[in-house]
């Protein structure tokens, strides 16, 4: 296993934890979620759930991690399409830039 | 001929509970022929030599009926034919199919005809066997068994009696065959014709026919017409087996070279017609429209068994003629739905016609055949309606169906321009026409004609059905019955009842799986709510039951619009609204539209809302569907409105993800910038030109600040839209105002409309121009007390709903989703307002399965076990010796009467043994039980309400059936049941609802074997348990229970005490406890003394608990049985007198319940063990013990400086509530108490107890004795005051009163005389009136902080003063 994936996977358990914060299904329910997992039809998510998400991701990961920003790029249907491995993605990208800048 | 519409239809065929189900069978080709069940024909007759066939189409999975509905008595089921009742289902549902009922004409223009034979159904099967196969069978045994005496043949009779259940001769009624239409009219009250056609297998298409003429000659406006069949007698099936037309190879095969008979089927289908003119002017859903009928018979041309083409031919073209359309042209028709039994000179025949009438030679595409007979049998006299049903299905989708079975084809089709297909296709092409084939036994002949309606939807590209969600609903009286309930394993729920259970605590599962029964599982088991996420909603406490508004909110304009409406439109019959588009206009009308659809749907299902509102133009939907805004009048409007006039500015709107004042800080140096939408605390739209959006969009995201510019430019909400008003401002002034329905919110003014059409209007304009206050909006509509929020349209309105009152319970629910089907959406929110305590119609999305399953069956009687003979029972002149002679000499001749002797003979050798054995089982045992207080005068000392002696309500008193007496009752039921054996144990009793003995009440207790020993016994709605039955009782246990009185402490009051304080409430009859021997921690003793009360016995065991509560507890120390896990007895109730020491166990204390064990023992032998009894807790302040055990001497009210009254409601939930309600109010009272909505009835019952206790305590303080509540009888008067009069003759000296209540609190003051006076509940002391005086209350620690200033007006307070005014 490469550091990359192994971080990746840390990310993952991390933005679950998010995850079920905002869902407030802390401990209710067992629903797996993986790199799979999608946005909008899996976890029915909404604009107002992304909004706490993002609050969330930038406590833990600092402001350079931008969910905001990383969903300006993308258009609705894109939005709709979007995966949580997307999003594991993007903070991996995002910490690996700033630990080489 | 004049063209008529199929508005409606519902069927309940083999596979097909509903006419959803039935498209969804066609469709995919599912077979539904089974074997035969064996309740319908015994399988003994099955043989390769008689009954050679066991294979047909039933219904018995689907057989339900909810008689209660229909204002049928649910015992009269039982007696009556079943295919009325299925009669009844049926033909409900087609009219809900159709629209309902306020959609149809007037009642006395609508007719009912059904297609109905004589045959020999079930009801009628029952009364033969209880008439003649009794009389039969006694008298062919008397014959052969001269001997066997008058009792012995009695005994034999009531054997065979018994097990057809009791005797009902009030429903011989039922029998008469033309009742299934006439209960269709009677039931739906319809004052048309109603009767019954039969013409054997055509009878179905007959009836459609004559309906076509009802409608024709104008007598009737609509009709329901249509069939009905449910006969697997096994006369029926012998009649077919002789006529060698069952199919050997168990197989329907229409049109197959090798088809070899029919299956048998049955089934009933309705459909209501009316002229197409008037379907077309009503707005009615047409599915296909009837344009020609024909029926003919073969006259000489045919034998019975063998059809004759030239009489088919005759019905046909006669068909086609009325529809002035040739047969024989190479469009005329795409599907013929034949009559197709399968037998071979059946489809011969008719391959013959259909080559004659429609020509050989397929021009085009060969047009389809199909025989729904392939996938469910021949359904006989409702066969005709069940193929005509499934082509009007065909004709409205444009889908041609399959038939099953037919891979090779008979030779004689090739002669035909018609070919059958395996899978369904669409039907493209020009007008979809089809023709429907029934033709009965004896040359009946009958053809329908049926064309796609004018305004049909074209053909679907590909065919698809989707399954309906499956939807799980369970009720409970609390969070751990239902626990109970999800106890059991995940295949059991998920295959189990869809819904079950009743009570306020409910759960509600969409589209269950394993997961969403373990997030269930928990939910329940935390007890907290649960509203939505996994598809699980859960609530302990439901928000709309306590008494919370519920709101329909209606979306705006949102970036993503994609409803899913198609299957509403379809499955409402609603008119579809325009479709939405890109233009602002066009996006506008199609939100309206979809509201109004989905607002129409949800009444449909009978939800509706206490108040609306809507986000941006959704507040327009919001106000054409309350009426504030009259409909047609905007209908015009909108049709009159010109696009190309309307414009907009170029402005845009940006979603930012954050709140108000965030963005406002942010923008206050940008005056381009103006906040249109204030949705919620992190989400908030900015208006302005499209650089400076996209400037601050960009700003905000680098503050990690989710952003979004929408789609669409409007600049409504902000003054920048004022240079565009005009042709707003036009329409404003045209709109017609109406009366709301219920109040509209406004999101301008955060509060409700007003109601002056001047300041609407001025409002409307206003709405356009200041930004919506959405989230002020729903924060003011919790306050006001909504509780549920319906999003009605598709979008994320809920979530910024949600967002808003994050931590306040609250639910909200869409009504339309971008993730489900849209019926199915639809019943998702249904459940989960349904788990909210709201009772939606479910029956309008799902398929109703009614609580009574029918039994169509008539099998073979079987007693179960041999009769044998037994000596004592014998009380003719000659013995069984002397019959057993007479039977010997018989013997010689008749094997049959030698091998009686035998069995005879046997019988004598072991009669010892046999007595004791000689029971048969239990049978089945209805009886009525009648509740008085004169037919059980010892209900009087079980009163939960003391009045004074003498008052002549009894209502007033309660006087409850003890739940020990019920339990007796139920234990002699099943005795009785079981002639010979007794109720050695009863288990698993159920407590579910108060049986109180005035007014007078009857009851119904039945009894239903379970097994051999086992009985199920229900008491009405009252109670349940099951019973278990021995010859003897079981040996008790070899020694007592044994206890450590080592802890033990002596009681503190003697027994007398225990009733004279009234620790417990019972009078004399049921006082048994005669000695408080000691009570432990965990345990009580005492004595109990015998007497002739029933259930008294174990009713003072309750009250042994209650004694240890009593001293044990501290608060919930009232209790009520609501569950006993089992009593086994080991002998029958000791003679009065005798002493019975008793020990109670306690197992379980929680908040809500006590379970306790418990043994009785009569000089040192157990007479009975009784485990798990479990007491339901109170919520009973220890400061109301007083006014509820002695409320003629204390009031739940106290008196406070200045004179007045306050009383605190300590009682948080319903049931508590009740138990001072029943002590507070009169009969007469609690008739107002109960017409009021139930938000109301809390304060009202405060300002009542208040009043009653004031009043009571100015009595008492001027040397009145005992006053009881109910003496008192409160009056409401105009402008909400009240006055007291004195109640059944109970003298009242003049006096003013006053009262007022708020929240938890009610104050009252009374005074002697006519002078009035005030008390009043205000907000600050600012707002109390000149001259009264006030003072500030508090909620008492245990009740929600809360403040109040209560203000008064000062007067005399004694009787003195008033006498020496």
């Amino acid at each position: 296993m490469t550091t990359t994936e192994a971080s990746k996977g840390v990310i993952l358990a991390e933005l679950e934890n998010m995850l079920r914060t905002v869902l407030s299904e802390h401990g209710m329910d067992d629903a797996e979620i993986t790199a799979e997992t999608s946005f909008h039809d899996d976890l029915e998510l909404e604009s107002i759930d992304l909004v706490s998400l993002a609050r969330l991701m930038a406590e833990r990961w600092g402001e350079a991690v931008n969910l905001a920003e990383f969903l300006a790029e993308k258009d609705l249907d894109e939005v709709i399409a979007l995966r949580v491995g997307d999003l594991v993605d993007y903070v991996a990208g995002t910490l690996l830039a700033e630990a080489g800048s | 001929m004049t063209g008529i519409a199929i508005v409606g239809m519902s069927v309940l065929l083999p596979g097909a509970p509903d006419l959803q189900s039935y498209w969804r069978n066609l469709v995919n080709g599912v077979d539904s022929i089974t074997d035969v069940p064996a309740n319908r024909w015994d399988p003994a007759y099955y043989h390769p030599d008689g009954i050679y066939c066991r294979r047909g189409g039933f219904v018995d999975d689907h057989a339900t009926a909810d008689p209660a509905r229909f204002g049928i008595m649910p015992s009269s089921v039982a007696g009556a034919e079943p295919d009325q009742l299925i009669a009844v289902r049926v033909a409900a549902a087609a009219v809900a199919d159709a629209g309902g009922d306020r959609r149809l004409p007037a009642r006395d223009r609508i007719g009912v005809i059904l297609g109905r034979g004589g045959y020999l159904t079930p009801g009628l099967v029952r009364l033969d066997q209880r008439v003649r196969t009794a009389e039969q069978l006694v008298r062919t045994l008397d014959e052969l068994v001269p001997g066997l005496g008058e009792a012995e043949l009695a005994r034999v009779r009531a054997a065979f009696t018994n097990q057809l259940g009791p005797a009902r001769p009030e429903s011989a009624i039922g029998l008469v065959p033309n009742l299934a239409a006439s209960r269709v009219a009677n039931r739906l009250d319809l004052h048309g014709p109603a009767y019954t056609v039969d013409a054997a297998c055509a009878s179905s298409l007959i009836a459609v026919d004559h309906a076509v003429r009802e409608l024709a000659t104008g007598r009737c406006d609509a009709v329901l017409a249509g069939g009905v069949h449910h006969c697997h007698d096994v006369t029926f099936w012998s009649v077919f087996a002789q006529l060698r037309a069952l199919s050997p190879s168990q197989r329907s095969r229409p049109f197959h070279r090798d088809a070899d008979g029919i299956l048998i089927g049955e089934g009933t289908g309705i459909v209501v017609l009316k002229r197409l003119a008037d379907a077309e002017r009503d707005g009615d859903r047409v599915y296909a429209v009837i344009r020609g009928t024909g029926v003919s018979s073969d006259g000489r041309g045919a034998s019975l068994s063998s059809p004759d083409p030239g009489g088919q031919a005759l019905a046909i073209r006669q068909a086609w003629r009325a529809a002035g359309l040739d047969p024989a042209a190479g469009d005329s028709i795409g599907l013929l739905e034949a009559h197709g039994t399968a037998t071979p000179a059946g489809d011969r025949a008719e391959l013959a016609t259909l080559a004659d009438v429609f020509g050989s030679a397929p021009t085009t595409e060969p047009a389809v055949i199909g025989s729904v007979k392939s996938m469910i049998g021949h359904t006989m006299p409702a066969a005709g309606i069940a193929s005509l049903v499934k082509a009007a299905l065909a004709v409205h989708h444009g889908v041609l169906l399959p038939t099953l079975h037919c891979d090779a084809p008979h030779p004689a089709l090739a002669a035909t321009r018609f070919r059958p297909i395996t899978e369904s296709v669409p039907w493209s092409g020009g007008v979809r026409r089809a023709g429907v084939n029934a033709f009965g036994f004896g040359g009946i002949n009958a053809h329908v004609v049926l064309e796609q309606a004018p305004s049909a939807k074209p053909a679907p590209a590909a065919v698809s059905v989707a399954e309906p969600v499956r939807v799980l609903r369970f009720a409970a009286r609390a969070p751990e019955d239902l626990a109970n309930v999800l106890a059991a394993d995940d295949s059991e729920l998920l295959a189990g009842e869809a819904v079950a259970g009743g009570g306020r605590c409910r759960l509600g599962i969409v589209d269950p799986t394993p997961k969403r029964l373990a997030l269930a599982r928990k939910a329940v088991a935390k007890g907290v709510p649960w509203r939505g996420r996994g598809n699980v909603w859960f609530s302990p406490s439901p928000l709309l039951a306590d008494g919370g508004g519920l709101a329909f909110v209606f979306p705006g304009l949102e970036a993503d619009f994609a409803p899913r409406i198609d299957d509403v439109v379809d499955h409402f019959g609603l008119p579809r609204p325009g479709a939405g588009g890109d233009d602002l206009c066009r996006h506008a009308a199609g939100v309206l539209g979809v509201g109004r659809l989905l607002d129409s749907a949800l009444r449909e299902m009978g939800i509706t809302p206490d108040t609306v509102a809507g986000h941006s133009v959704g507040e327009w939907t919001a106000m054409i569907t309350s009426g504030l805004l009259v409909s047609e009048a905007v209908d015009e409007e909108l049709t009159a409105f010109d696009p190309e006039a309307f414009q907009v500015p170029g402005v845009e709107f940006a979603t930012l993800g954050c709140g108000v004042d965030t963005v406002r800080e942010a923008i206050t140096d940008r005056p381009d910038l103006l906040v249109s939408h204030d949705n919620s605390p992190h989400q908030t739209v900015v208006c302005g030109p499209p650089d400076g959006v996209a400037e601050l969009v960009t700003a905000f995201r680098k503050r990690n600040v989710i952003s979004q510019v929408l789609p669409f430019r409007s600049g409504f909400h902000t003054p920048m839209f004022r240079p565009y008003l005009d042709p707003f401002l036009d329409l404003a002034s045209r709109l017609v105002i109406g009366r709301p329905t219920v109040p509209v919110w406004s999101a301008t003014m955060a509060a409700p409309y007003p109601t002056d059409s001047a300041a609407v209007r001025e409002l409307y304009v206003r709405h356009l121009l200041e930004p919506v206050r959405f989230r002020t909006l729903v924060e003011q509509m919790y306050r006001a007390g909504v509780r549920a929020f319906v999003q009605v349209g598709p979008g994320q309105l809920g979530s910024v709903i949600d967002d808003t009152l994050r931590e306040a319970e609250h639910l909200t629910v869409a009504a339309n989703s971008a993730h489900r089907g849209g019926v199915d959406q639809l019943r998702l929110a249904a459940t989960a307002l349904w788990v909210e305590g709201a009772e939606p119609d479910f029956a309008r999305v799902e398929t109703a399965t009614g609580p009574v399953r029918l039994d169509l069956g008539a099998p073979l009687v079987r007693i179960g076990t041999r009769l044998r003979t037994a000596p004592g029972a014998t009380t003719g002149s000659q013995s069984t010796v002397d019959g057993l002679a007479d039977l010997d000499t018989l013997a010689a001749d008749s094997p049959i009467a030698a091998e009686l002797a035998a069995l005879l003979r046997e019988t004598e050798e072991t009669a010892t043994l046999l007595i004791s054995r000689a029971a048969a089982l239990p049978c089945r045992l209805s009886t009525t039980l009648h509740v008085s207080t004169a037919a059980m005068p010892y209900l009087l000392d079980h009163c939960f309400a003391p009045q004074r002696d003498g008052w002549h309500d009894e209502v007033d008193r309660r006087p409850v059936v003890p739940a020990t007496t019920l339990l007796r009752f139920m234990a002699d039921a099943a005795e009785k049941a079981a002639p010979g054996r007794r109720a050695v144990a009863v288990c698993d009793v159920r407590l579910l609802r108060w049986l109180t003995g005035a007014p007078a009440t009857d009851v119904s207790v039945d009894v239903v074997p379970e097994g051999p020993d086992q009985v199920r016994v229900t008491v009405g709605e009252h109670c349940a348990a099951v019973v278990e039955l021995a010859v003897d009782y079981p040996a008790p246990p070899a020694t007592p229970l044994a206890v450590d009185t080592a802890g033990e402490t002596m009681p503190a009051v003697t027994a007398r005490e225990f009733y004279d304080k009234r620790i417990m409430f019972h009078g004399p009859a049921f006082q048994c406890v005669t000695e408080l021997t000691a009570v432990g921690v965990r345990h009580v003793r005492g004595v109990i003394t015998v007497n002739e009360t029933p259930g008294a016995l174990l009713d003072n065991v309750g009250q042994l608990l209650g004694y240890w509560m009593h001293a044990t507890q501290t608060t919930g120390r009232m209790a009520f049985p609501v569950r006993i896990g089992r009593v086994d007895f080991y002998g029958p109730e000791p003679a009065p007198g005798t002493d019975v020491r008793c020990l109670v166990r306690i197992v379980s204390v929680t908040e809500t319940d006590f379970e306790a064990d418990a043994q009785l023992v009569v000089d040192g032998v157990v007479l009975a063990d009784i485990a798990c009894w479990r007491d339901r807790r109170f919520a009973v302040h220890p400061d109301t013990e007083p006014a509820y055990r002695f409320p003629e001497h204390n009031g739940l009210a106290t008196r406070q400086e200045g004179g007045w009254f306050a009383v605190f409601e300590h009682w948080p939930d319903l049931a508590s509530r009740e138990l001072y309600l029943n002590k507070y109010l009169s009969s007469a009272e609690r008739i107002g108490y109960e017409q009021l909505p139930p938000h109301e009835r809390r304060g009202w019952l405060l300002g009542r107890i208040a009043v009653k206790d004031a009043v009571r305590n100015l009595l008492w303080d001027n040397g009145s004795g005992a006053v009881f509540p109910a003496e008192i009888f409160v009056r409401d008067e105009d402008g909400g005051e009240v006055s007291v009069v004195g109640h059944h003759g109970f003298r009242l000296p003049e006096m003013a009163v006053s009262v007022a209540h708020s929240h938890e609190l009610g104050v009252s003051i009374a005074r002697f005389g006519r002078a009035p006076v005030a008390i009043t509940i205000k907000h600050t002391p600012a707002d109390v009136d000149r001259g009264h005086q006030f003072a500030v209350v508090h909620n008492p620690p245990d009740l929600p902080a809360r403040q109040y200033i209560v203000a008064w007006t000062d007067g005399p307070a004694s009787w003195d003063q008033e006498e020496s005014e």
